[in-house]
């Protein structure tokens, strides 16, 4: 331990934000690794932090298209959890 | 095997619209039953159609059913007792408010979690607030 945590900001360019579809996808997603994972809405409010693999957790951020956010994985997994939830984001959740 | 869920309503269409949506959310492998409607396609619900609904989505796991108003819970406790004994899993009634529950149990369900957090996640489903501005 006492290795710093793996982060990434990102800017949010889907047309719904983390709503419905795009938010279940991030959850999943982050569920699927033993890492901790966090999520703060640097745009709404930078102090609050939502737990990643929590849908009702997510979705209090209210992040919407062009959020700016910032996630933070923290454990065995974390480089490889932020590279996935990064791909998602910049590939607007799978869909163009 | 994730938690299956059953959502029951006073119209099918209903029913299957909340299906429908909250099918989005899982990328498939939840278990999802809409079923809505008296018996003969009148607005209601019908004990025996819902226990059907129970009996497709049960498994080792469990089952979560969702309803939309108060005579659904009557009708669900009936297929319930109609059911006893012939089921794998435990069923719980959930009494989230019907879309945001079946969305975030949905998620949750596909996720992996327990029939127990599954429950308790869709219920916080009613505090969650929709409109931020």
């Amino acid at each position: 331990m006492g290795l710093p945590m793996t982060e990434a900001r990102l800017t949010i360019t889907h047309p719904l934000g983390l709503h419905a579809r795009p938010a279940a996808l991030f959850v999943r997603t982050a569920a699927g690794f033993q890492s901790t994972v966090r999520l703060r809405n640097l745009t709404r409010d930078p102090e609050r932090e939502a737990d990643a693999k929590s849908i009702l957790s997510l979705m209090t951020l209210g992040v919407e298209h062009g959020h700016e956010i910032l996630i933070r994985a923290d454990g065995p997994d974390e480089e490889a959890a932020i590279a996935a939830l990064r791909q998602l984001v910049e590939t607007n959740f799978g869909e163009s | 095997m994730p938690v299956g869920l059953v959502i029951v309503a006073h119209s099918q269409q209903l029913a299957n619209g909340v299906r429908e949506v909250a099918l989005q959310m899982t990328g498939g492998g939840v278990r999802i039953e809409a079923v809505g409607g008296a018996a003969g396609g009148a607005l209601g619900t019908d004990a025996e159609a819902i226990a059907r609904a129970i009996a497709a989505a049960d498994g080792p796991d469990g089952v979560l059913v969702l309803m939309d108003l108060g005579s659904a819970v009557l009708s669900t406790e009936t297929a319930i007792e109609m059911l006893d004994g012939r089921l794998t899993g435990r069923v719980e009634l959930s009494d989230a408010p019907l879309v945001e529950g079946a969305v975030v149990a949905a998620v949750e369900a596909a996720i992996g979690r327990s029939l127990d957090e599954v429950a308790q996640a869709a219920l916080n489903a009613r505090h969650m607030t929709k409109v931020l501005r």
